[in-house]
């Protein structure tokens, strides 16, 4: 291992697009261990949990030339695990495999036409992502708040609703929380989340949920 | 069993708890309508929608850091950020926090030659695909 203590994330993946073997070793000791106890929390063998997470590790320098830096490493990482976890498991048909996007009826959805030019599809694929970016900012921002205040319950309340997909009531008992307190959590959060998205002039067509629930 | 898009959206990202996971995977396999809907949520995140829920989980916007859930498991947490963590853990089940947990549970009791060993055919398995410019391990 290098001489040099712990490296940035930055670093050391400035180092590791290099090819610095040292710098690739750092890294995998830094991330296999929660990277092996995620995989085996769902193979429940960690023979083979490993052998997912050696793909994981194979995965990273594949696409290292697409990796979005602003995103952190170790969330890059889970995400890469999630993918191959999937892939494990569709092949021992624990996982459904999906029917073709293009055989399902969307409703409201539009995906992405192959007869539209692909300049429309770039445009259209940034403003998303600044438009996920904005809601992902005012959101950020205001859990931050509430958890500097100390209104964790409220925070909690919010996550098991929208993270969980929980109904009020079971959040109710599981806080110790009335019905009416953890809708009104819900709809003060949803309620600075449209004034944000009011404020930002972004599409509502982006955030359905903003508008279809609590209304 | 009832089951909401949030759900749903959350088991395509493996991001539910593992006994959760667990759980609606029996549920697809007996339930050819909840498949399809799977696919229907699946397929209103490729065309963009975007839920609250879905942001929140991808940016990780309250999940502890290494250093936060080192403390808390030496009981040297605020107690404000222990309750919620307490919460975060037990009942959104984060299946990211929970692994960072379990590994450092595991490296308290893990003997290093193990570990040593599992790292050393992790790097063997992938140097392989590094750029070739950089230093190299004299190992390797």
């Amino acid at each position: 291992m290098n001489k040099t203590a712990i490296r940035s994330e930055d670093v050391l993946l400035e180092q590791v697009a290099r090819g610095d073997q040292f710098a690739w070793a750092e890294l995998i000791a830094r991330f296999e261990g929660r990277l092996l106890a995620f995989v085996a929390s769902r193979t429940g063998d960690r023979t083979e949990a490993e052998d997912i997470v050696q793909e994981t590790f194979c995965g990273l320098l594949t696409s290292l030339p697409n990796y979005d830096r602003r995103r952190p490493l170790e969330s890059y990482l889970f995400s890469i695990a999630a993918h191959k976890l999937a892939d494990w498991l569709r092949r021992r048909q624990r996982r459904p495999s999906l029917p073709l996007a293009s055989m399902l009826d969307h409703g409201a959805a539009e995906p992405a036409s192959p007869a539209r030019p692909a300049s429309s599809i770039a445009r259209s694929g940034e403003r998303r992502h600044l438009q996920y970016q904005a809601l992902a900012d005012a959101l950020a921002q205001i859990l931050g708040q509430w958890l500097d205040q100390g209104l964790t319950r409220k925070v909690a309340c919010c996550e098991l609703l929208l993270v969980r997909g929980w109904a009020n009531k079971e959040v109710a008992a599981a806080l110790g929380l009335s019905e009416q307190a953890v809708a009104n959590n819900k709809f003060e959060l949803i309620e600075k989340l449209r004034g944000h998205v009011r404020r930002q002039r972004l599409s509502p067509d982006v955030f359905p949920e903003l508008y279809e629930r609590n209304g | 069993m009832e089951l909401n898009d949030a759900e749903l959206e959350a088991f395509l990202h493996e991001a539910l708890p593992a006994e959760r996971m667990a759980e609606i995977e029996q549920a697809l396999r007996d339930d050819a309508a909840l498949v399809q809907r799977l696919a229907q949520v699946a397929s209103l995140i490729d065309s963009g929608v975007v839920s609250i829920g879905g942001v929140w989980r991808r940016e990780r916007l309250t999940c502890a850091s290494r250093d936060e859930l080192g403390s808390y498991l030496l009981g040297t947490l605020d107690p404000s950020r222990r309750e919620y963590l307490d919460w975060h853990l037990r009942l959104v089940g984060c299946p990211f926090c929970r692994a960072n947990l379990d590994d450092l549970r595991r490296q308290q009791s893990e003997s290093p030659e193990r570990s040593e060993t599992r790292r050393r055919k992790f790097f063997q398995t992938s140097v392989g695909r590094l750029p070739r410019s950089g230093p190299k391990k004299p190992s390797a």
